[in-house]
């Protein structure tokens, strides 16, 4: 396992998007030491802020996380990183296969534009998570956004494909859903606002929009199977399938074929 | 020529000095307001691409709002004198419109020109109503939610009585539909329900969006910021090329998590500080000069009153010159923004190797 150790607070805001299992795999310690992480006029390169210790194996751990460290592992492909702390913007942001681990809180738009692999965040998550950036066409892209604590608002939004898991969302969770399943124990207003399909599922929410119709109570074989596959990533999400569920029917105002599924 | 440095009032070239001391200094300055004639945005670019600065506008909230939703859905927008000329249905949506001297211009007017030439003109709100509006939807849970029930009903997604169904179909009915707002109070999933609906709307009449007036030059700094780096405005060059990010370079943010150092705040046109500017060491170029308004204050002329400068105007939707008007100061007594602005980037040139 490579470990990379925090060894003091960041003096600006750092892009670790360089800085993966297999990106380093083939560097000597010199060269990795060498990378530069840093986003201001002066720069910083990997040895100044983090001890560097390489195994070449597929399995990376940065010790010691800080709100700057922006893309964590968001060009992974295949490996585990994982972060013993916090981490700030686009956590595995684009990332297309592997997993990461945060035992902290992650920054706004965490997960965004992700096609594969699986993200958990221990703590909770800023704005946007599995959200879209400015200008990208979708927010999660079919990777799976397990978190565990409170996900900010605009959880979701604009994601196409993909499963993303959070214990509380903020305001418009799924807003302007392009596709894919969104599973939250609690959620804010608006949820689902805008959205054209996908599936939100969840366990209270607040103020639903008049454009949401409710179309009565099922007992779908999708449901069942929606939460056998919930069951090997959170227990909790995967009850709330097992309570008696009403579905509601929408956006009315753009295409209205998502849906949300509220347990009882 | 007034300038201070820390209170004190100074020559030009001390202030200068020490300007160019303070953002050399910087590991992360930020250059904010951009509430300036066209040439003063320029060399803002041009000394962010120097010192390896940010930058961040004074009204990026509803340039945000605007460009997020334009990036994602479109946008069908009109103008002012097209809506005056034509329009025989106006939507308003929110509270900011009704205070806005376009919608005094639209209610004295009757559509003279196009295929609702000579017709009534209806004004309807959606959220705020106003005595001038024949049709009032309240939109109690909100503008956001009042918006997608029209569009839902403009769908025919729901059909049962209402106003807003009244409203959706006083508007299909219309010959050419104008839906003022404001991007700051309607945000930007408000801005893509409001394109959505102009988009459905065309289905079957003339339909257009029009954002109303801002009180910023955001709209001068959108096309210069497009053309100097081919980003929005939110860009940062302290890896030398240009990187757009509107989270990581809003200038607030940078203050209050403590990473900027150094903040630079250009407003040629008047426009109040942000609380933000006394927490770090900061330089201000404005028209209202205060000694107490930054450490380093140099005041600049106002465009289009001291000195002659290109602004937007909002009554033509484009940028044109507007001469110094008669009575402002002489121009050799207050130096324009972009002149001292060149000067600092001349000034850090010597020392800087960040030229981009």
């Amino acid at each position: 396992m490579s470990t990379l150790t925090l060894r003091e607070a960041p003096p600006e805001r750092l892009d670790l998007l360089p800085i993966t299992p297999l990106s380093l795999s083939g560097l000597s310690q010199g060269e990795a030491e060498r990378l530069e992480i840093g986003t201001s006029r002066r720069g910083v390169r990997l040895g100044d802020i983090f001890t560097v210790s390489l195994d070449g194996s597929d399995t990376l751990t940065i010790e010691g996380g800080h709100e700057r460290l922006d893309q964590v592992g968001a060009a992974l492909s295949e490996g585990t990183l994982r972060v013993n702390g916090d981490v700030g913007q686009r956590l595995g942001a684009g990332m297309a296969g592997g997993r990461i681990t945060v035992s902290g809180y992650a920054g706004p738009y965490a997960g965004s534009g992700a096609t594969g692999g699986l993200i958990t965040v221990e703590g909770d998550a800023g704005d946007h998570a599995g959200g879209a950036l400015y200008g990208a066409k979708a927010g999660l892209d079919g990777a799976t956004l397990i978190v565990r604590g409170r996900a900010g608002d605009h959880c979701g939004d604009r994601m196409r494909r993909g499963t993303i898991l959070v214990g509380r969302a903020g305001a418009h969770a799924g807003a302007r859903m392009i596709a894919g399943t969104l599973a939250a124990l609690e959620v804010g207003d608006l949820p689902g606002f805008g959205m054209r399909r996908g599936t939100l599922v969840v366990g209270r929410h607040g103020a639903l929009s008049p454009t949401f119709v409710e179309t009565g109570s099922h007992d779908l074989v999708y449901l069942r199977l929606l939460a056998r596959h919930l069951q090997g990533l959170s227990e909790a999400h995967a009850a709330l399938l097992a309570r008696p569920l009403r579905r509601y029917s929408g956006d009315l105002a753009t295409l209205a074929k998502g849906e949300i599924w509220v347990a009882a | 020529m007034p300038a201070w440095v820390k209170g004190a009032s100074t020559d030009m070239d001390t202030a200068i000095a020490a300007a160019a001391e303070l953002l050399g200094a910087a590991r992360t300055p930020v250059i904010a307001g951009l509430n300036a004639e066209v040439s003063a945005i320029r060399a803002a670019y041009d000394l962010a691409g120097r010192v390896g600065a940010s930058l961040d506008t004074l009204g990026a909230a509803g340039t945000y709002a605007e460009l997020g939703a334009l990036s994602r859905s479109g946008a069908m927008t009109s103008t002012p004198a097209e809506v005056v000329g034509r329009a025989d249905a106006v939507l308003v949506v929110g509270a900011k419109p009704w205070s806005t001297e376009l919608t005094g211009r639209i209610l004295e007017a009757r559509p003279s020109r196009g295929r609702a030439a000579g017709a009534e003109r209806a004004l309807m709100a959606l959220g705020t109503g106003a005595p001038q509006a024949a049709l009032t939807v309240p939109a109690e849970g909100g503008l956001l939610p009042g918006l997608a029930l029209l569009r839902a009903h403009l769908r025919g997604h729901l059909a049962e009585a209402s106003p807003t169904a009244d409203l959706a179909r006083t508007l299909a009915a219309s010959l050419y539909v104008a839906v003022l707002y404001d991007p700051a109070e309607v945000g930007e999933m408000g801005v893509e329900t409001i394109q959505g609906l102009v988009i459905d709307l065309n289905e079957t009449t003339r339909a257009f969006s029009l954002a109303v007036p801002g009180e910023t030059q955001d709209r001068a700094v959108v096309p210069v910021a497009a053309w100097t780096t081919g980003q929005a405005p939110r860009t940062g060059f302290g890896r030398r090329v240009p990187e757009h990010d509107p989270w990581r370079f809003d200038a607030a943010r940078q203050v209050a998590a403590g990473e900027a150092d150094a903040a630079l705040w250009l407003a040629s046109v008047p426009a109040p500080a942000p609380g933000w500017l006394s927490r770090i060491p900061s330089i201000a170029l404005v028209g209202d000069a205060s000694p107490e308004a930054a450490e380093v204050v140099i005041a600049v002329g106002v465009p289009g009153r001291d000195l002659g400068g290109v602004l937007w105007n909002e009554t033509r939707g484009a940028l044109t010159y507007w001469p110094a008007r008669a009575g402002g100061a002489v121009a050799a007594d207050l130096p324009s923004a972009a002149s001292v602005l060149s000067r600092l980037t001349d000034h850090l040139a010597g020392r800087s190797d960040t030229a981009c």
